[in-house]
């Protein structure tokens, strides 16, 4: 095959990733005369630098040649950090182009890794790239065959590649290829945990309820073995499924940790995600370079579970301050800097003490007071400040083990998402969809109290036995109560229940 | 904080029932409630809520009545005490195991803000001088200027080998009387002080009222009864709200108004596991 000799400059789109920022990237190859060389510019990391190995090994096994000139490939705009392998097919593409193998213009965001012998790999990420291409007018996208349902469900016309054979030939228009049809979202399991089967814990349940229909945080503390986990395992039962906005953040933030499965990549469900409590401060809010997300991004739109929450390092739980505030948290690096979203329902168990059994009637406890005490006081005020939600899980007398069946989840789901359309309907056009993310400003407006709730909210006021922000919090979770109970106006026992569970004393 | 030697006529008077009274001995507080009338509430630091509510009744009683109450700051029942002197707009005297300066430095926690009430309304005591911190021997030594310090003493809850059965003694070598409060057969709290009172080394000790009779008052302020159900039901301990409805045999939903509004009200309070305590 022969080398055509031109200098033109070959452009391929592609698209690079800082968190779920995608923003495209031209892959400009030039080649010229001059000793045989091949680099690759503009801010390259180490993954992007080595593309220059296999993109010369692919391109020869695949029956190309490559140049013997010397051959420069530039990702621009040049001043912003490139990472990870996705640039491979690219610059493959651009350097055949460039040499005249391709004919054809090439339109299409190419995005791959290439094997040694040419077949493509898939990447990480698929859907914020294709995602911010399509905000960028490109609407046709050549990747991995693996990653064609990715970005299919993404809304791209995606063609799935084995090889640089087939997507040249795909280019070429020699063997166009079908695109990716739109895949079927994720099943939603069901859910391990029916609230029909864990008797007594009326109120756990309650709180359970309000955590998931407001976004409200929740800490249960009780003995061991008295159903803490189980309760926050019938949570993801309780959730409604995401909507479909909800359901491409969420995809996204999983394609970028490399969590999707490649057949069925948009969730449907609310992800629940329960780190182990050595978890690092990495693995919980995201980190390392470039920055990755970290379980609380992971759990975005649903909910974190962190069980024996005191034995978690404190450093590890203060950060989680920031996400839980904000519902996001941005990862700055000296290289680079990543924002994830990180809305989530925080649900948190405990022992009451170190030897696990204050307050049990089963077993005496064998725990100083003190030793109480710093127990407790192992977990920071601020973190307990946002802790909406404390109930008390208790061993369960016999009788109460054997007393009336409660609700299936399937009817509190139902309550649950005919309060959270209330919500949506309140929040409409903010963005924001829980009463867990009212302002304060609409907590004036929405939150309207009846004169029993009123006077209980100016007592806990008046008496210190909350602040304001508590009073806040404490009134956020009452617009939920009436919410289930589908009133407009707060009442006394929405107001009193709220404040209980925030334990104001 | 100033230093009485035994023969400063301040010098409290019954601590010279010791074989070796302290010399000097450091006071830090109001020097006059070492002259009143003084009850010696003491007990287990792994009280139970029993112990707990039995303390803190006790000393508010004696709050209540302008009765000193003495005891040794210690964790559990002490602390306890103290509390409930404090609360009831009584004084209360603590002698300490330690000196002076070294409990100020290092008592950390829900003890901590005692101190400043204390030395308000009342007096913290040592017979060590600073530097000394805290050693073992020190702490036996400390249980019998307790019981010298008061003129009835009261064991609340003792387990086995409590340091308060310490107390016990010297208080009837001294020939003080002695109290104990029974406690459930086979509590491990109650152990100590049920066998003082099976032994019949000490009274059984019933209500506040037998213990001001005791140093010669009556009640003159009772402590309110408790009438509210909610109040009543959390008599041995706190309870989360599940629990207290069921006790109570009302629907917790029901329940959480009546409950909030004795929370708003300082009368009870809910505690950092969720459940739901009397103040």
């Amino acid at each position: 095959m022969a080398v055509a000799a031109t200098t033109n400059v070959a452009r391929i789109p592609s698209c690079a990733l800082w968190g779920l920022e995608a923003a495209p990237v031209t892959v400009e190859v030039d080649v010229a005369n001059g000793l045989p060389a091949f680099s690759v510019v503009g801010l390259p990391d180490a993954a992007v630098s080595e593309a220059r190995e296999r993109v010369r090994a692919a391109i020869r096994n695949s029956g190309y040649e490559f140049p013997l000139r010397r051959v420069v490939a530039n990702l621009a705009p040049a001043e912003r950090k490139k990472e990870g392998t996705g640039f491979d097919l690219a610059i493959a593409l651009g350097v055949l182009r460039a040499t005249g193998q391709v004919t054809h213009e090439v339109t299409a965001l190419c995005l791959g890794e290439l094997a040694l012998d040419g077949s493509v790999r898939p990447v990480r990420g698929v859907m914020p790239r294709v995602r911010g291409a399509l905000g960028a007018g490109v609407a046709d996208v050549v990747c991995a065959e693996e990653n064609a349902a990715e970005a299919a469900a993404a809304g791209a016309k995606a063609i799935g590649v084995a090889t640089l054979r087939s997507a040249v030939a795909h280019l070429a228009g020699e063997a166009p290829r079908a695109p990716a049809a739109v895949p079927p979202p994720a099943p939603i399991a069901r859910p391990a945990i029916d609230l029909a089967d864990i008797s007594g814990h009326e109120t756990p349940k309650r709180a359970l309820e309000i955590a998931a229909a407001g976004g409200h945080s929740l800490l249960m503390v009780g003995p061991p073995g008295t159903g803490k986990t189980l309760l926050a395992r019938a949570l993801p039962g309780l959730m409604p499924p995401l909507d479909p906005d909800e359901a491409v953040i969420a995809s996204a933030v999983h394609s970028v940790a490399g969590l999707v499965d490649p057949a069925r990549p948009l969730l449907a469900a609310r992800p629940f995600r329960s780190p182990h409590h050595t978890a690092s401060h990495l693995a919980l809010v995201g980190g390392g370079s470039p920055p990755r997300p970290g379980e609380v991004s992971l759990a975005h739109t649903g909910a974190l579970f962190l069980d024996e929450l005191p034995e978690f390092s404190r450093q590890v739980l203060d950060t989680l301050r920031e996400p839980l505030e904000e519902g996001s948290i941005t990862l700055s690096r000296a290289a680079s800097a990543a924002t994830y979203p990180a809305r989530v329902t925080l649900v948190a168990a405990m022992n009451p003490c170190p030897c696990g059994h204050a307050g049990d009637a089963a077993a005496a406890c064998t725990c100083l007071p003190d030793a109480v005490e710093r127990y407790h006081a192992r977990l920071s005020g601020p973190l307990m400040d946002r802790i909406d939600l404390r109930v008390n899980v208790p061993r369960l007398a016999y009788e109460a083990l054997r007393d009336e069946g409660s609700e299936p989840s399937r009817v509190v789901r139902e309550r649950v998402a005919a309060a959270r359309e209330r919500m949506r309907a309140r929040l409409a056009g903010t963005g924001r969809r829980t009463n867990a993310e009212l302002t304060v400003a609409e907590i004036r407006t929405h939150c309207r109290l009846d004169d029993v709730a009123d006077a209980l909210a100016r007592e806990a006021m008046r008496s210190r036995r909350l602040s304001a922000r508590g009073v806040h919090r404490a009134l956020r979770v009452a617009r939920t109560l009436a919410d289930l109970a589908g009133r407009d106006r707060i009442g006394g026992e929405d107001v009193a229940f709220a404040l209980l569970l925030r334990g104001a004393a | 904080m100033i230093a009485l030697a035994p023969t400063d006529a301040r010098y409290p008077a019954g601590l010279r029932d010791l074989s070796r009274p302290p010399d000097p001995l450091w006071v830090d507080g109001d020097m006059t409630s070492l002259e009143r009338p003084a009850v010696a509430i003491v007990g287990t630091r792994r009280m139970t809520g029993y112990g707990e509510r039995v303390a803190r009744e006790l000393a508010m009683g004696c709050g209540a009545a302008g009765v000193v109450v003495v005891s040794g700051l210690a964790q559990g029942i002490d602390s306890a005490a103290h509390r409930g002197a404090l609360d009831a707009g009584g004084e209360t005297v603590a002698v300490l195991g330690e000196s002076i300066p070294a409990t100020i430095g290092t008592l950390r926690g829900r003890r901590r803000p005692l101190l400043p009430r204390i030395r308000e309304h009342g007096a913290l005591v040592s017979e060590f001088a600073a530097p000394l911190g805290a050693r073992p021997w020190m702490f036996a030594q400390r249980d019998a200027t307790i019981a010298a310090l008061a003129c009835v003493a009261v064991v609340v809850e003792a387990g086995e080998g409590s340091g308060a059965l310490i107390t016990a003694a010297h208080a009837r070598t001294l020939g003080r009387r002695l109290y104990a409060v029974p406690g459930p057969i086979g509590s491990s709290a109650s152990v100590g002080t049920n066998a003082l009172i099976a032994q019949g080394l000490a009274t059984a000790l019933v209500s506040a009222d037998q213990l001001l009779r005791a140093v010669g008052q009556s009640a003159v302020v009772r402590v309110a009864p408790q009438v509210d159900p909610i109040i009543d039901a959390l008599r041995d301990g706190p309870l989360a709200l599940d629990d207290l409805a069921r006790r109570l045999r009302l629907p917790a939903a029901h329940l959480s108004l009546r409950v909030a509004a004795l929370v708003l009200s300082g009368a009870v309070g809910t505690q950092p596991d969720g459940r739901i305590a009397r103040r």
